[in-house]
């Protein structure tokens, strides 16, 4: 446990004890309260306080909504109300094509064609 | 910004997006974007770079979610994707030549809070420090920013980077003392 190993450590890790290996913890304990250990601690922690002053811009929230947002099936990512319409619109052709062609049971019809879930699932 | 430390939480969100369940998605990226984002920014040295990257790293935690092995750490998967996507785009930017906006992050702060000269002197000096950083061997970055910023153990770190210990010992050393000649008026 050497004064020079206290200097290698400092010049990686900086002058705070917890940013230094658990296993060097032994040889900052001895030192740091020495003179030598002292002025070494004071020049790493010049270094460090200037690494300090990178500050970052705080991150923008809406855009981890946005990616969270990007997985789901993009009928889903239009919401609610336009999978709604689409799927009126759905419907309503395969009503009106159905009732030319001359059947009355039309919404057993469409239901059969979309899914009970698949309707639950948009809402209907 | 630090990552969540409820390893328990990621672990059943993972295990859920495995399953292509969005919502569990959405609050992954939730839980995750800031420190992911603060990495890349550190990184890569502009806000706008580091946001379409990790937007680009959520997406392969998508894809790849099944194949995600329950038994690693979430966090440090989601490092390693970062860190390798950081990689990339360092190398890319290296053999184009261009120069990082070490000025962005500054600009984004000063439009916040423009005030006093105290202010003002420390965003110069944000803008210096950042400017050392990108001018740093990509490795020797990688280290600081992962071991100082991030404040990943040194064991993890050094698996991130693929190197020893020692190695991460040396290339932090490096840095530091790199850092610590480029910013000699400042430290003074």
């Amino acid at each position: 446990m050497d004064l020079s190993r206290f200097k290698e450590c400092s010049a990686a890790y900086g002058a705070e004890r917890h940013r230094w290996p658990e296993r060097e913890h032994p040889i900052y304990d001895r030192f740091a309260d020495t003179p030598e250990g002292r002025a070494i601690l004071a020049e790493a922690g010049r270094t460090d306080r200037f690494l300090d002053t990178l500050e970052l811009a705080p991150p923008d929230q809406r855009r981890a909504g946005h990616i969270g947002a990007l997985a789901r099936p993009a009928w889903r990512r239009l919401g609610k109300p336009a999978a709604a319409l689409a799927a009126s619109a759905a419907v309503g052709f395969v009503v009106g094509y159905l009732q030319s062609q001359g059947t009355t049971d039309a919404a057993v019809v469409a239901q059969l064609l979309l899914g009970p879930q698949s309707l639950q699932e948009i809402g209907l | 910004m630090k990552p969540p430390p409820d390893d328990a939480l990621d672990h059943a969100l993972m295990m859920a997006v495995g399953r292509r369940d969005h919502d569990a998605f959405a609050r992954l990226v939730a839980r995750h974007y800031g420190w992911a984002l603060g990495f890349a920014d550190r990184m890569l040295g502009t806000r706008h770079e580091a946001e379409d990257l990790v937007q680009t790293a959520f997406l392969r935690v998508w894809q790849g979610a099944a194949r995600w092995e329950p038994n690693a750490k979430v966090t440090t998967w989601l490092y390693r994707v970062l860190h390798n996507l950081c990689m990339d785009q360092l190398r890319a930017r290296h053999a184009k030549a261009s120069a990082p906006l070490a000025g962005e992050v500054v600009e984004a702060l000063a439009d916040e809070a423009p005030d006093s000269e105290e202010r003002v002197s420390s965003l110069q000096r944000a803008v210096r420090v950042r400017a050392a950083l990108d001018r740093l061997p990509v490795r020797q970055r990688a280290a600081l920013v992962l071991c100082y910023y991030e404040e990943r153990s040194q064991a993890e770190a050094a698996a991130l980077l693929g190197v020893s210990e020692g190695a991460l010992e040396s290339l932090l050393s490096r840095g530091r003392t790199t850092l610590k000649k480029w910013l000699r008026d400042d430290l003074q």
